[in-house]
């Protein structure tokens, strides 16, 4: 016969953690992980075919534009400066300021999707084409529907905490919604450089 | 029960705070009730149940196509069944065994018994796990379905380009494969991720990292296998999808495209996969070792180094199973090395297995007996697969029955005798209830030589010549002696199977009652009731040793000051499992089970035009809005009591 001994009172925790404390940090920083791996089964796919072409991209293909994508990754990676100032604001549990900042990231969000739009249109070439077109246009497709999800979470979170009933562990997860801002936003700049860029230079 | 086994169920003593306790929290967690209740359940308790009975099935339907290859082969020149359907049979059976079988049986094992191994009430992400669950019986009923219409998957389980490409497999049989392949990932990632976040910030207050469980610790390795490789396959699939629904080239050399790209990526998922079947059956057999030997698992660190050697080893192996193309002289040798290499982590924990029972006092109850089957089954399939690691034997035996043995030898030695065992270690935890010692006993024996009575032979027909996948040979071959051995051997197989069956099903109606803690464990999931209450503990635990149960007192330490009003779980700090925060628990919904099925529209609608991603796009955004859309009187219930936002922020 044996008897609980209470040797542990935790009463005096907190409900409300940010960053690597909160085990939602560590889920979105999986999901990261996960969507990382797939991007890169994209690049690897886009230069392992390339040893099958004697020319990068492969006549008659034009190379990709780069005047349009490069304002729109150079726009994405500037949104970042707006994504911190909303941490900040959240971290602060400031509601106003969350509500804010939410209201321009989404703003941001759609205005990427539309200048994904070009990005596109900009690699000159149509995905059933042949294999680099196929690997270029995956390679930005994937990319798309992470910055496509990321958009309707941004608004999710814009309309919960707009007009929703707001809870101390939403900050929480709209925190986590920064994090992933950073890296889907991040995560394309090497990506742009590769589909946009080495075409001139391979 | 056999009286070998002791029972030393401790009966815990309630006083009155403990009873208010239990009534506040039989209120809180409570199932919900009915069939709708039962879509909405998120309970790990619940849905780790249900995905193991789900997977079993599977397991069921797999072991009949296998029983119909075995069928078939059991004599020269049948006829029974035809190549067609012969084509369809052995890719359903691979498929079935490795995507909705084994993995989803390892990590449903996981989600069912780390809360309990580490203290915890329910999953991080209970919601998601629901979701995962239904996106999961959603891809196999969709598999099924397709089979039975004469449209199931004819291209091997590994579908290799160009046989699965638009011009070679024209129809929709390999679209279905590759969208199946889709649903098991999804589920598989989403596992993972639920028990990474788990093990990481739920372990009970004390279980710093030199005090997880190993099974736990498996798990843990297994779920960041699943993170690095299944990406692979899903995006791999999705371009074989592409190549065949809108003309996309990647696998088609005329355009570009490559064959073997194909094997790069699959292989590249394909191997890991081993790992992960086989790195929580490692788990298995060091929770079962410990226990039935009475001592602590000898060389604990090496133990959990090995896993972790495991799992980076395994990403640094795939191309030898590529070794019949053209891969470079320097790639052969490094691949052969490596794999060749990885014997080492494994060698080590057998070792220290056997030094384990070698200083203990093994008791030999079912459960040991599956270990010891799988000690003898796994290290001859390591052995052949040391063989096959080496180049010019591997060209020899490429696409063999030698291959067919080996990798059977390993799967059935290294993840089914382990599961096996598992079953019977934790089923009185799961249902209460003991199963049968002696129809135990029987299974095993039966299982045993039926593996070997089946697949041994195929070592033999191997090296004489036989080529796998084909659907029939003729007399002059010599073969039909050995492959009738074999089909016997399978007969024995189903033997066990239904006596496996049978004493799970009578055992869970009337098997004598367990107890808390039959088998006189070690481990946390052993001090709460049988089959756990929904709140898993009344009150979680504190961890004080790497062996708990066996090094407690009078008393068990415990928590207090967690909520019962509402679900809440106590989050750690992912070194030392030091006190950190507390989490609510969501409660159960419908729109997990609804997002699953919009799920399903989507993918199975893929498989025939591409606007079905925009049609299921829109489909999921109502359920997974309202998936997390604060209910108001749930919230009510979680903001009573709370005190200044700033000051519960720590900050």
């Amino acid at each position: 016969m044996k008897t609980y001994d209470k040797v542990l009172d935790v009463t005096e925790t907190p409900t409300i953690v940010f960053g690597r404390r909160a085990s939602t940090w560590w889920g979105t920083t999986a999901f990261m992980a996960i969507e990382a791996t797939t991007l890169v089964v994209c690049i690897a796919t886009y230069l392992y075919v390339r040893k099958n072409f004697h020319h990068w991209p492969p006549a008659p293909l034009r190379v990709p534009d780069v005047l349009r994508p490069t304002i729109s990754v150079t726009f994405l990676a500037l949104s970042n400066i707006a994504n911190y100032w909303l941490s900040r604001k959240v971290r602060a549990l400031d509601k106003r300021g969350t509500q804010i900042g939410l209201l321009v990231m989404s703003t941001i969000a759609a205005i990427a999707i539309v200048l994904r739009v070009f990005d596109f249109r900009d690699l000159n070439s149509h995905w059933d084409t042949n294999a680099y077109a196929s690997a270029a246009w995956i390679s930005v497709a994937f990319h798309s529907s992470l910055l496509f999800l990321e958009g309707i979470e941004t608004w999710v979170f814009t309309a919960l905490f707009w007009f929703g009933p707001v809870e101390g562990k939403h900050f929480s997860d709209a925190d986590d919604n920064c994090v992933y801002w950073y890296f889907m936003t991040l995560v394309w700049v090497p990506m742009y450089a590769l589909i946009y860029w080495t075409p001139r230079l391979m | 029960m056999s009286a070998s086994v002791p029972s030393v169920t401790e009966t815990m003593v309630l006083n009155d705070g403990d009873l208010v306790t239990r009534s506040e929290l039989e209120q809180s967690w409570r199932f919900p009730r009915g069939f709708v209740g039962w879509l909405r359940n998120t309970s790990h308790l619940s849905i780790g149940k249900r995905y193991i009975i789900t997977a079993f099935v599977f397991f069921g339907l797999g072991g009949l196509e296998a029983g119909l290859i075995r069928l078939q082969l059991s004599r020269p020149e049948n006829s029974w069944i035809g190549p067609d359907l012969y084509n369809q049979i052995f890719t359903m059976h691979g498929t079935t065994m490795m995507f909705l079988f084994a993995v989803p049986m390892m990590t449903a094992v996981g989600l069912y018994m780390v809360p309990l191994m580490i203290g915890t009430r329910n999953v991080s992400s209970p919601r998601l796990n629901l979701y995962g669950y239904f996106t999961y019986v959603v891809g196999g009923a969709f598999l099924y379905f397709a089979f039975f219409v004469n449209n199931g998957p004819d291209a091997g389980w590994f579908a290799y380009t160009p046989l699965s490409g638009p011009q070679f497999s024209p129809g929709k049989r390999v679209d279905v494969w590759a969208q199946t392949i889709t649903f098991t990932e999804i589920s598989a990632l989403i596992s993972a991720v639920i028990l990474i976040t788990t093990i990481f910030k739920q372990r009970a207050p004390g279980m710093s990292l030199n005090r997880i469980p190993l099974f736990v610790w498996a798990m843990l390795v297994t779920s960041f296998m699943i993170v690095f490789s299944m990406p692979w396959v899903a995006t791999a699939s999705q371009m074989l999808a592409a190549d065949r629904l809108v003309d996309t080239h990647f696998f088609n050399a005329a355009e570009g495209g490559d064959a073997l790209l194909w094997q790069h990526l699959f292989w590249f998922f394909g191997h890991p996969e081993v790992y992960i079947i086989f790195i929580p059956a490692l788990g298995m057999v060091s929770a079962i070792v410990e226990t039935f030997t009475g001592r602590p698992i000898f060389a604990y660190p090496v133990m959990v180094l090995s896993l972790i050697t495991t799992g980076f080893m395994g990403f640094g192996l795939w191309v030898h199973h590529m070794f019949a193309t053209p891969i470079p002289q320097l790639g052969q040798s490094f691949f052969t090395a490596a794999s060749t290499i990885i014997a080492i982590p494994t060698g080590v924990q057998i070792f220290c297995w056997i030094a384990t029972i070698w200083a203990g006092k093994p008791r030999f109850t079912t459960p040991l007996l599956f270990v010891i089957g799988f000690i003898i089954t796994f290290v001859i399939g390591g052995l052949t697969g040391v063989m096959i690691a080496s180049v010019p034997f591997d060209l020899q035996a490429h696409d063999t029955y030698f291959i067919v043995a080996h990798l059977h030898y390993v799967l059935i030695g290294g993840g089914l005798f382990p599961l096996f065992g598992a079953f019977y270690y934790w089923f009185p935890k799961m249902t209460g209830r003991m199963m049968s010692e002696r129809m135990g006993k029987w299974n095993f024996w039966l299982f045993f030589t039926g593996v070997n009575v089946t697949f041994f032979p195929m070592h033999v027909l191997g090296l004489e010549g036989m080529t796998r996948r084909i659907y029939t040979y003729l007399p002059e071959t010599g073969w039909g002696p050995l492959n009738l051995v074999s089909s016997l051997g399978a007969v024995v197989i189903v033997v066990s199977m239904v006596l496996f069956v049978a004493n799970a099903l009578i055992s869970w109606k009337r098997g004598v009652p367990a107890g808390d803690n039959p088998w006189g464990a070690a481990s946390l999931e052993w001090a709460t009731e049988s089959p756990p209450p929904p709140y898993v503990f009344l009150h979680v635990p504190v961890c004080t040793s790497e062996h708990p149960l066996w090094e407690e007192g009078e008393t068990r330490p415990v928590v207090t000051g967690l909520r019962t009003d509402i679900r809440e779980n106590l989050m750690t700090t992912l070194m030392d499992a030091e006190p950190d925060h507390r989490h609510d628990s969501p409660e159960p919904t419908i729109w997990p089970f609804v997002a699953a099925l919009a799920t399903g529209v989507m993918f199975i609608t893929a498989i025939f035009t591409v606007w079905g991603l925009v049609i299921g796009l829109l489909l999921l955004f109502p359920p997974l809005l309202l998936w997390g859309w604060p209910r108001k009187e749930e919230q009510r219930r979680r903001l009573a009591g709370e005190r200044d936002p700033l000051a519960r922020a720590g900050s």
